[in-house]
């Protein structure tokens, strides 16, 4: 939850991770050795990106007897996705509004 | 994370300059009443017709090529002015405040409005 947005689109650069969160929104859940069995890659790789994703706050792992159950975690994504919305959208709005405010005043001197 | 937009203005930089740090031209594209302290050091308060209220303070000014201010939140934007050929361009950047302490002002906020 406190990993900071540029740590959560930097987890998203690597593609592996990006296929490791995509999986775990799909399962709702799974487990370094499920996942390992998908990719070209060993379980200890995929522990290493699912500990990464927990860090920036992309997926939850809980420890269930002898192995770590993993959840995606999307809302870092979702306030991100609304942030950018948002500003972006106000800053539209408001740069309309001073391209219309200095015409007029263009037209005022003009007349 | 950071929002970019640019727009260009029909008129030079020096009138360019009023229109983004006058508060009474402030009022006429940014908020509904604005008052704005343009110094670094200075404050800043936004307040818009539907009750939204935010407070900012002047980090840089470099007139008439730059101004800076800070959000209460943490929140940075960036205004920048550059010539060109049909007046002046303006490059707006604002910058997201840090995760955690976004999340804790919306918490805030929530508890607020509750």
């Amino acid at each position: 939850m406190d990993a900071r947005v540029d740590a959560v689109f930097e987890a998203l650069a690597d593609p592996s991770r990006r296929y490791l969160v995509e999986r775990l929104a799909s399962l709702g859940e799974s487990t370094p050795t499920e996942l390992a069995r998908e990719l070209p890659m060993t379980r200890q790789a995929v522990s290493k990106h699912l500990d990464q994703l927990e860090e920036v706050g992309l997926a939850r792992g809980s420890r269930e007897g002898r192995q770590t159950v993993y959840h995606a975690d999307l809302r870092p994504l979702r306030h991100a996705a609304d942030w950018l919305e948002r500003v972006g959208g106000q800053w539209d709005g408001r740069l309309a509004a001073l391209c219309r405010h200095v015409e007029q005043r263009t037209e005022l001197e003009r007349e | 994370m950071r929002v970019e937009r640019e727009i260009v203005l029909p008129v030079g930089p020096a009138e360019a300059w009023e229109t983004l740090t006058e508060a009474s031209h402030l009022q006429a594209w940014f908020a509904n009443d604005v008052e704005l302290d343009v110094r670094p050091g200075g404050t800043g308060v936004f307040r818009w017709d539907d009750g939204d209220v935010r407070h900012a303070v002047v980090e840089v000014v470099e007139e008439p090529d730059r101004l800076v201010l800070r959000w209460d939140d943490d929140g940075l934007v960036e205004l920048e002015l550059h010539d060109h050929p049909e007046g002046t361009r303006v490059l707006v950047r604002e910058t997201a405040p840090e995760w955690g302490l976004a999340l804790e002002l919306r918490a805030q906020l929530a508890w607020t409005l509750a």
